[in-house]
């Protein structure tokens, strides 16, 4: 481009041999600057000739010379492609269909591309695909800077042609010395990766499989191949149960790798007013137990017992066992179990196979057909007894060649240790990773895999369900898929994709097109029923009951909804994702009861601005201790027992930002989570970064509405006047209805769309899938621990959790008329056992939005389709709005979070900025933000019907919230459209707003949670 | 760096208060019109919208006071939204005609110069001297061969062939003087037979280009050869006459001249009033006048920061839009095809240059002394570079260099437009806010691009509602309530700050 004009500044620059010229374009400095010679001394400093007053009057010009040069805007380039790719338009959004499986994790998914670049994780509704928050935030892990870049050997880099060649002479001379070589991976469940190592096995003679998961099902795994032969699970469907009773098992959070949330909220339903019925046994409080109707809180021992006493009641039985606390509830529970029959369930979280042998034969006796022994769960594989006899033969040299496949064994392995030691010892270490982490980095190489986004695969989660993975962006490193390589030293030429495309056609495909299959993300095959088998579990119960370890103080080990197994530490959107029961982030603690920290002297004292701090604790559980453990004050937790998460203390590979926690994974001995321990109090103040303190509803009833089955089935209740009573005012001498008065006038709404947002508080599990895909639909910046501990959050979305009980207060005991005894009785259990419930507060969308008129410089306006809308180029950061707002959910940027050293999450780095919406504007310091009600998705909506010349369909409507919900709490759409869902919503009867008393008509309406109370 | 045109505030005061003592002093004058003036004001005021014997965003104007009675003309060019409203049965025609893009006002024009403007549209435009020194030579029958011939080649030959250049075949100019017409009408007819027949030279061309055989034109008759051949027997027809320089350039440098003048007698008037005149008042009102001056420059000044109108940045091409989209008149939405379905309009990719630009590497079209044939040549190697497009052998060599154009509109990050929203939906044209664009050398900036101009348009624009099944709904819902039929974007909604900012 050679006529293009030289732009210059000073004339020195139109002197093309100048040397000041050539030596600026290299430095920025010519020569060095004589710091010394005027900073150095003090008599230069004090000979100086610039006395104060013209240092300020040169401070005063270069600040206005400055302001007025930067009056001109800079020069921006357009750089456009060279060869456009067909399918792409600059600006429009390209989804492709691709399904996700990490161990942990499994889902349909929909991968929204801009320009090439993945941007936001949606359900495949399609597949009938779900996402949680670990889904929804995976996109942001495969732009973390911190991946495995290339191949290395020994730390350093080597080319991958030199790797390969490498470690496959290797192979061969192991193989031929008649070494084993042993594959170890986590869960995989992708049949052509196995094919390929089965192929792999062929070539090598001595190789071997091992499967190992973080978060084992192998006790599940293995009762269900005693009965049936075959190593699965059971699926479960959940939609047409009567009752449940969960005993320690987290079905909505981590279980047998099944995602129930979707038929669990479809048995909740209320359209027929006969919702499930959930009873749940446990020592933490878990998600799952937060929804239950009935929460029995028991020690981790008592679990076991629990367990073996309702197998008696169910099966007609005498095993042995002991009486616990929760015998009386458990057999009313039992009662209502039989009646059930079929529609019943039981569930143990119970992680030994004798437990899970006694489930299958209860399940077996009530005839249950909510669980499924034909279409089988084939996500998890990992074998426990397997992998401890690969530690033994590594120790023992008996293995050649160690091979990881996306697994971090020295992580989460309770003997890493002495894996650790094992793995030396072998000749060959390879570890296939994509993060440098505790095993990549003790390998001697470390072959760089791609992220789930950038590659090719399948994943088979049932019997006959199929998911295919395919690639949405080009490997942003250099990295290899583990097949490719195992292909390549089988000595085959064939890429992956190609293998994958025929082993599909003629294994999976059944004559359908490749092509189609791949559009649609997956492949439901056929499969024959088969008969279910009898169980027998006594024996096991019977060995059951008499292993039952208890001791003064028992420790049960929990996955935390934010970080699951802790593979995505990495990740700043599910650091920040607050614990939908303790709703602190940034941080694993051990939940202790109320009871056991006040005997022990643990506190949590609350400081001035909101934040909590709390005591340090040493665990001792065998020969293992775990030090400067936080303890948090949890209601709920049983007495005697405390709960800590794994997932977190993860160190190598990781930025120090992301270093929280403590790693629970080594008190996982003998791989049981319940363990006996000892609790030893230590010197040090913990600082939680804790975003709720709300203990109770503090009278703040109109906030979450509650009500029971009963009252909800009650034909003679007028829901207006009773549980869902509307606030009454007194208006021109008489008593009418709060929404009837009105300071303002109502605004016509009534052409286009008016936009509502219906949450249903019944279905909401307080999973946070919302929370993470609102942070990547708008922009929402990651804050870091500091800041959310002072309460500068910036979550657009919050999920708020209640605890109640009957009294809150010694006051309201009083007016109740309770005796002293009573009352005490009464406010102990609020700790001990509170219900809990989740709501979901965003901005409402008032109507009559407090925040709108207090805003000095009108950047806070209404918009006709209902949404309040937020100009942040007009806003000076006034404050006035969030102090005037009754729903707290207006965010201040007291600093720019993007490109900011001080905040070095994924928006201060080139590649976690790739995940940014071009659509949503990245806001800056000193201004207010909000939820937007995705007005952008709204609008895009409407643009491509009026592109289209038609009218909009009722589910397009959608904001990033109620995409990701996978229960269907939240429901958007047009209340102008009178066929639309959510018109139907806001006129139910369940139907309330936030502090309709204050009358601020919002657009967002609540469902009143009905809990079924019914014991009999 | 920008070359950013400001229009002061100042400049625009003096401007204002210098047409209204025109106003005065020109009142004497008689009616007729001085077509040489209403050139300078034509120039001046019109251009950017009209032309005399095209349509452009108005309609062409020569001779149209024969159209139009003289009183018509002036109400409507100094006001043609008040004559709209009130009721003119023209005006409104007009303004429908035209996608209800109002005339711009001209308060300021005289009755005077309005004379002058008609003066200057009703003369015929001086003839442009036709350069066609070898036709005047020929009979009318040769010229019509020879025009036949043009066709002809244009429409079969010119997609493989080129008069000076080799193409894909060879250059084809004087092809008379080298064969001999028998053996191209053969060979044009069949060449396949030709060469099969055993013919030296018609196997010797089939050699020398790789082997790959020409499409035979069966269908073309003896005579239409044969004028093919007249026409390609043409001498090199020499472009003569450059165009002239855009009297744009000299109008506004005039008026700076202006501006300056008054300035200056201004100020020293001010000196006056402050060192000899004893007069109170006058000082007291020469102070607040200068201070409201004052004020209303600065703020004016203030109000044009970030307001990069009339942006004209070097481009890395010299890349004509009056060539393509004027001269040849390629359709906008080919090259930027996304703004029918993007927020982008799309820098085209140069793959899209290359559907023409791979037949047409030379530009033949009229030049100046500034943009020569050479200067227009250069530029298209330079997309030539930047796609690796090898023009001797005619393939691509894979080294490709992206082409960094500067961005001339510039939105703000906080403000969300959508092409696809304007042109497809709304149905704008595309000079609606891009102005003339088929008219410029090199793209400028045209519309200011501040919210106010936004919205004024927001305001001003009916919703195109028919034919839309989307509006239907809200079509019928509004003609039932309000009883109205068309509504602006502002009352659907469209100046709501959310629309906009998110």
């Amino acid at each position: 481009m050679a006529s293009n004009k030289k732009y210059w500044k000073s004339v020195e620059e139109l002197n093309e041999n100048s040397s000041v010229v050539a030596g600026l374009s290299n430095n920025e400095f010519v020569s060095e600057i004589p710091t010394d010679e005027f900073l150095g001394d003090k008599e230069t400093l004090e000979s100086s000739s610039t006395s104060r007053r013209d240092f300020l009057k040169y401070v005063g010009f270069t600040t206005a010379a400055a302001s007025l040069a930067a009056c001109e805007g800079p020069v921006r380039k357009s750089i456009p492609y060279v060869v456009k790719p067909d399918d792409i338009i600059p600006g429009v959004a390209d989804y492709y269909a691709t399904t996700m499986y990490d161990g942990m994790d499994a889902a349909h998914l929909l991968v929204k591309t801009r320009e090439g670049r993945p941007i936001k994780i949606e359900p495949n509704k399609l597949m009938n695909g779900s996402t949680n928050a670990r889904v929804q935030a995976s996109v942001l892990s495969m732009y973390d800077s911190g991946r495995l870049s290339g191949p290395k050997k020994n730390g350093k880099s080597i080319s991958w042609s030199d790797a390969q060649s490498e470690i496959q002479g290797k192979l061969v001379e192991l193989s031929e010395a008649g070494e084993q070589i042993v594959v170890l991976s986590g869960s995989m469940a992708s049949p052509s990766t196995n094919a390929i190592i089965a192929d792999f096995a062929k070539k090598y003679k001595t190789v071997s499989h091992v499967n190992y998961d973080s978060i084992s099902d192998s006790g599940a795994l293995d009762a269900f191949e005693e009965v049936y032969g075959e190593r699965a699970l059971p699926s479960y469907d959940l939609s047409n149960a009567e009752v449940i009773v969960s005993i320690g098992a987290d079905f909505l959070g981590a279980f047998q790798g099944a995602e129930l949330e979707k038929s669990y909220a479809a048995a909740k339903s209320l359209k027929d007013g006969k919702p499930v019925r959930h009873i749940q046994v446990e020592s933490n409080m878990s998600l799952t137990g937060a929804n239950a109707d009935k929460r029995i809180v028991v020690k981790p021992s008592d679990q076991v017992y629990a367990l073996v006493n309702l197998y008696n009641a169910i099966t007609g039985k005498s095993v042995s066992s002991k009486s616990t606390k929760a015998d009386q509830e458990l057999m009313k529970a039992a009662n209502q179990l039989k009646n059930a029959g079929s529609k019943a369930v039981v569930f143990t979280g119970l992680k030994s196979k004798e437990a899970q042998l006694v489930a299958m034969e209860i399940n077996a006796v009530l005839g249950s057909e909510i669980v499924d022994h034909n279409n089988t769960n084939t996500l998890k594989s990992g074998n426990d007894s397997a992998m401890d006899q690969l530690v033994a033969d590594l120790n023992a040299g008996k293995v050649g060649a160690v091979i990881t496949v996306g697994t971090n064994p020295l992580y989460t392995y309770a003997g890493a240790a002495s894996l650790a030691k094992g793995m030396k010892k072998a000749k060959l270490s390879v570890a296939f990773a994509m993060n440098e982490d505790e095993t990549a980095s003790a390998a001697t190489y470390a072959l760089a895999t791609p992220h789930y986004l950038e590659s090719w695969g399948d994943v088979q989660m049932t019997k006959s369900s199929y998911g295919l993975v395919q690639p949405t962006i080009k490997p942003l490193f250099d990295t290899k898929q583990v097949q490719d390589v195992l292909l390549a030293w089988t000595g085959s030429s064939e890429s992956y994709h190609d293998y994958l495309k025929s082993f599909w056609k003629s294994n999976v495909l059944d004559g359908t097109s490749w092509n189609k299959t791949l559009h649609d993300g997956g492949f439901e095959s056929k499969i024959k029923n088969s008969n279910s088998k009898s169980v027998d579990a006594s024996a096991a119960a019977k060995s059951l009951s008499s292993s039952v370890k208890s001791g003064k103080m028992e420790l049960q080990l929990y996955v935390s909804t934010a970080l699951g197994d802790g593979q995505q530490a990495a990740n700043p959107w599910l650091q920040e994702l607050p614990d939908p029961i303790t709703r602190a982030s940034w941080d694993n603690y051990l939940t202790m009861s109320p009871a056991d920290a006040n005997a022990l002297g643990f506190t949590n004292p609350v400081q001035d601005n909101g934040a909590i701090n709390g005591n340090y604790a040493t665990l001792k559980v065998g020969g293992v201790s775990v030090s400067k453990v936080p303890v948090f004050i949890q209601p709920g937790q049983a007495k005697g027992s405390v709960g800590l998460a794994v997932g977190y203390g993860r160190t190598t590979g990781l930025k120090s930002e992301m270093q929280v926690g403590v790693n629970a994974y080594p008190l996982a001995q003998g791989g049981s989570w319940m363990q006996t321990v000892t609790i030893t109090k230590e010197a040090g103040t913990h600082k939680f970064a804790c975003e709720q303190l709300q203990h109770t509803l503090a009278g703040r009833d109109e906030i979450l509405k509650e009500a029971t089955l009963a009252d909800f089935n009650n034909p003679k209740l007028d829901p207006k006047h009773s549980w869902n009573a509307l606030p009454m005012f007194s208006y021109d001498h008489s008593e009418v209805e709060g929404e009837e008065v009105d300071l303002w006038d109502e605004h016509d709404r009534s052409i286009g769309h008016h936009f509502n947002l219906s949450i249903d508080l019944n279905s909401c599990t307080g999973c946070g899938a919302c929370v993470v895909a609102c942070h990547a639909e708008n922009n929402v910046p990651v804050v870091g621990k500091h800041e959310v501990r002072v309460g500068r959050d910036m979550h657009w979305l919050r999920i708020d959790r209640y605890y109640s009980s009957e009294v809150e207060s010694q006051k309201e005991a009083k007016e109740l008329g309770m005796s002293q005894g009573e009352m005490y009785h009464a406010l102990e259990r609020v700790s001990e056992n509170p219900d809990v419930a989740f709501q979901p507060v965003m901005c409402q969308h008032c109507n009559h939005a407090p925040c709108e008129t207090v805003c000095p410089v009108a950047a806070t306006s209404h918009g006709r389709q209902g949404q309040n809308q937020m100009a942040y180029n007009r806003c000076v950061g006034t404050r006035y709005c969030a102090n005037n707002c009754p729903y707290r959910v207006r965010r201040f940027n007291w600093f720019n979070y993007a490109q900011n050293d001080e905040f070095d999450f994924n928006m201060n780095d080139d590649y976690g900025r790739m995940v940014l919406n071009p659509d949503v504007v990245v806001r800056s310091r000193g201004v207010m933000e909000k939820c937007s009600m995705c007005i952008q998705m709204t609008q895009a909506t409407i643009l491509q019907a009026k592109k289209e010349g038609r009218k909009v369909k009722d589910e397009e409507f959608q904001t990033a919230c109620s995409n990701a919900c996978s229960t269907g709490a939240m429901v958007f759409g047009d209340i102008n459209d009178p066929e639309s869902e959510v018109s139907l919503l806001k006129e139910d009867k369940r139907a309330y707003h936030l502090l309709a008393a204050i009358g601020t008509k919002p657009n967002v309406v609540y469902q009143v949670k009905v809990r079924n109370t019914e014991e009999g | 760096m920008k070359s950013v045109n400001k229009h002061s505030q100042f400049q625009r005061i003096v401007l204002s208060s210098l047409s209204f003592l025109l106003f005065f002093s020109l009142q004497v004058s008689a009616q007729q019109g001085d077509p040489a003036k209403g050139k300078e004001l034509f120039n001046a005021n019109c251009v950017a919208c009209h032309k005399l014997d095209k349509k452009l965003i108005g309609p062409a104007l020569e001779g149209v006071s024969e159209r139009r009675s003289r009183e018509w003309l002036q109400s409507w060019i100094k006001d043609s939204q008040a004559l709209i409203k009130s009721g003119d049965a023209d005006a409104i025609e007009i303004y429908e005609e035209y996608n209800k893009i109002p005339m711009q006002a001209f308060p300021f024009l005289s009755d005077q110069d309005v004379d002058d403007l008609i003066a200057y549209t009703d003369n015929k435009p001086a003839p442009v001297a036709q350069a066609a020194p070898v036709a005047s030579e020929l009979s009318p029958e040769e010229q019509a061969a020879i025009k036949e011939g043009e066709s002809l080649f244009k429409a079969n030959c010119a997609a493989c062939h080129k008069l000076d250049k080799k193409l894909i075949g060879p250059a084809l100019r004087k092809v008379g003087e080298r064969r001999d017409m028998d053996w191209l009408i053969a060979w044009i007819k069949d060449n396949n037979a030709l060469r099969a027949s055993g013919d030296a030279d018609a196997n010797a061309i089939y050699e020398e280009y790789g082997g790959s055989p020409m499409t035979a034109f069966p269908q073309l008759s003896d005579d239409q050869i044969k004028n093919i051949v007249k026409y390609l027997d043409q001498d090199p027809v020499v472009k003569a006459g450059a165009v002239a320089v855009e009297p744009v350039a000299e109008v506004e440098a005039s008026t700076e001249w202006m501006t300056y003048v008054v300035v200056v007698v201004l100020f020293l008037l001010a000196i006056w009033v402050y060192t000899k005149s004893n007069n109170g008042f006058l000082k007291i009102a020469t102070t607040i006048v200068l201070i409201l001056v004052g004020v209303y420059v600065f703020f004016g000044t203030l109000m044009q920061v970030g307001v990069d109108q009339g942006y004209q940045p070097i481009q890395p091409i010299a890349f004509s839009h009056k060539i393509h989209a004027g001269d040849n008149k390629v359709d906008c939405q080919y090259c930027h095809s996304s703004a029918k379905h993007s927020k982008h309009s799309g820098i085209p990719s140069a793959n899209v240059c290359m559907n023409c630009h791979k037949n047409i590497s030379e530009y033949n079209g009229p030049v100046t002394s500034e943009f020569s044939k050479e200067f227009y040549d250069g530029e298209i190697q330079k997309l030539y570079t930047a796609v690796g497009w090898d023009s001797e052998n005619l393939e691509y060599t894979g080294e490709e260099q992206p082409i960094e154009w500067v961005r001339i509109h510039n939105l703000p990050d906080f403000a969300y437009f959508n092409h696809s929203q304007h042109v497809t939906v709304g149905g704008q044209k595309c000079q609606t806010c891009h102005g003339p664009i088929e008219e410029m050398e090199e793209v400028y900036q045209y519309a200011p691009l501040t919210m106010g101009w936004c919205l004024d348009c927001h305001s001003k624009t009916d919703v195109k509602m028919k034919d839309n099944g989307y509006y239907k709904n809200i079509h019928e819902q509004l003609s039932k309530k309000y009883g109205v039929e068309k509504v602006t974007v502002a009352q659907m909604g469209g100046k709501e700050c959310g629309k906009c900012h998110y």
